[in-house]
């Protein structure tokens, strides 16, 4: 290996694996030349150079054939050696003065065969790591492109979800706004000539008009949530309470209201979506609670799990089926008559999406007449 | 109304154009209307040219300016505007149906001096014209050469 940091290819190469035959071949020829060198130099008086010889055909053997052959290679080079080069000469004994010697060629022939074994082991480990993840790659490289294939499509399907949501923003108002408008106009300038019943008629495509208004806002409010990026940072849920209270002041201007506000915890979030959040369930409970002439509405804060923040919040107002539980955060669901309490029917789905893009939760406990919970939870902030 | 400006109303719906007169009339601003039905026809009333070629030099105190519009939409005619030494001076209200954050982002990039979504609600909708015109059309200084009765 030449290049400093094998890559794949020459890995491969190295790593071919020899098959039996080859492996024990080797070990024997290698041996056998280690054997003939030894014995050509020992000719020429030159000494001592059989031992490295054998260890080198022992390291060959173990480099390029594995642990078996490399035990061949041992036993034979040791043999040999004993044979050949351990006195007295051309028997297999061995003399006592010579055993040290003998025991020394045997410790070292036996690391060499052991550290082969190792690097051989350390490379086996490496190509199956690398294979390993050949096809890891290769598996990914299919997931990125299906990735990427989807991602597109749901761009595709984004763009004409917005150009949807623009049209019906621009050209479904535009009509509202002129039936409004030239019902209002008719109203003032022939007030004299429509009759009662007439008059009444006027005022009947007003407040359609007007509530179709409110639902085309409350619908592209309720889009965009999914749409708009969440901007996230630290949000005091006790301020976000106190806005909208104030944004909700309208409705509660001459009502007897008995707030019970508890200590509530900062949270990591969008600080306009939860904003919303809060507004739509206390608008709720302001409005569900019209019938009573003390109304008590209650926020706080559970705080059990180590990582959650749950809010609920209470009023006892006229509450609902919990039969009807699972319609309550549904898009224009609604679970009283328009007469008795005005809405669209998209604040709580509108808080269920906000609080779904935040990662929590949000349920609700009710009672016919009894009241009814909100709750929903988020996760705490860290790190304030 | 002594001191009343032109107001150039770039609107292409008939009917939002009467409702605009009407708002208009009742507060007396509407005698200095000139309403252009498309983005070409505010440009060519701005550059004076084809029907508008014989019409004075001086510019529009306000330009209530509609999005949706055929042939030239009003984000192009704004960005016209904006980008046209002559003309770049002239306020331009964005006075649209859309509600989408994108066409308002947009408009305050390309300089435009407010933005007004068109209300459902009748009063409202007066209201907001009757005071875009009095500000506008009235109260506003606007800059030297345009039209501004003395």
């Amino acid at each position: 290996m030449k290049s400093e940091k094998p890559d794949a290819r020459t890995l491969s190469k190295l790593a071919k694996p020899l098959s039996m035959i080859q492996g024990y071949g080797l070990a024997v020829v290698s041996v056998a030349v280690a054997l003939g060198l030894a014995l050509l130099v020992d000719r020429y008086h030159v000494r001592d150079v059989e031992a490295p010889l054998f260890l080198f055909a022992i390291a060959l053997t173990a480099w390029y054939a594995g642990a078996g052959p490399a035990a061949l290679a041992f036993a034979l080079s040791s043999a040999s050696f004993n044979y050949y080069f351990t006195e007295p000469y051309y028997t297999f004994y061995v003399t006592s003065s010579d055993l040290p010697y003998y025991i020394v060629f045997l410790f070292f022939a036996a690391l060499v065969a052991w550290f082969s074994a190792v690097r051989r082991r350390v490379e086996q480990d490496l190509r199956q790591s690398r294979d390993h993840l050949e096809e890891e790659v290769t598996q990914r490289r299919a997931l990125n492109e299906e990735l990427a294939l989807r991602s597109g499509e749901l761009q595709v399907i984004n763009k004409e979800l917005e150009a949807f949501a623009y049209s019906v923003s621009h050209d479904l108002r535009a009509p509202i706004r002129h039936i409004a408008g030239f019902t209002e106009l008719l109203q003032k300038n022939s007030a004299s000539v429509l009759d009662e019943r007439s008059q009444r008629h006027t005022t009947m495509i007003l407040e359609s008009a007007k509530k179709m208004g409110n639902l085309i806002d409350d619908l592209l409010a309720f889009s965009r949530i999914g749409r708009a990026e969440a901007h996230k940072t630290m949000v005091s849920l006790q301020q976000l309470v106190q806005e909208a209270q104030s944004e909700v002041a309208q409705e509660t201007d001459g009502r007897n209201i008995n707030w019970k506000i508890g200590r509530l915890p900062a949270c990591y979030g969008d600080r306009s979506m939860l904003r919303l959040v809060l507004i739509n369930l206390i608008a709720n409970a302001v409005k569900f609670t019209r019938t009573r002439p003390q109304a008590e509405i209650e926020i706080a804060s559970t705080n059990h799990n180590p990582d959650q923040i749950v809010v609920s919040i209470k009023d006892n107002g006229v509450g609902f089926d919990m039969k009807y539980v699972n319609k309550l955060f549904g898009v224009f669901q609604r679970l009283h008559a328009p007469e008795a309490f005005e809405g669209t029917g998209i604040g709580l789905a509108t808080v269920q999406r906000i609080i779904h893009r935040h990662g929590g939760r949000v349920w609700a406990e009710g009672l016919v007449d009894g009241g009814a919970t909100f709750y929903f939870s988020l996760s705490k902030a860290q790190g304030i | 109304m002594s001191n009343l400006g032109r107001i150039l109303l770039v609107e292409d719906d008939p009917k939002d154009v009467e409702l605009t007169m009407t708002a208009l009339e009742d507060y007396k601003l509407a005698n200095e209307v000139v309403v252009a039905r498309d983005g070409e026809e505010a440009l060519d009333y701005l550059y004076r040219r084809g029907n508008f070629a014989t019409r004075s030099t001086d510019n529009p105190a306000v330009l209530l300016l509609d999005l949706k519009l055929p042939k030239v939409d009003g984000l192009e005619v704004l960005q016209q505007i904006k980008s046209d030494a002559k003309l770049k001076l002239i306020p331009v209200v964005v006075l649209t149906s859309s509600h989408e954050e994108k066409d308002m982002i947009t408009s305050y990039k390309l300089g435009v001096n407010a933005y007004v979504v068109k209300p459902v609600d009748f009063h409202e909708f007066v209201n907001a014209v009757k005071e875009l015109g009095i500000f506008w059309a009235l109260v506003n200084e606007p800059p030297p050469g345009s039209v501004k009765k003395s």
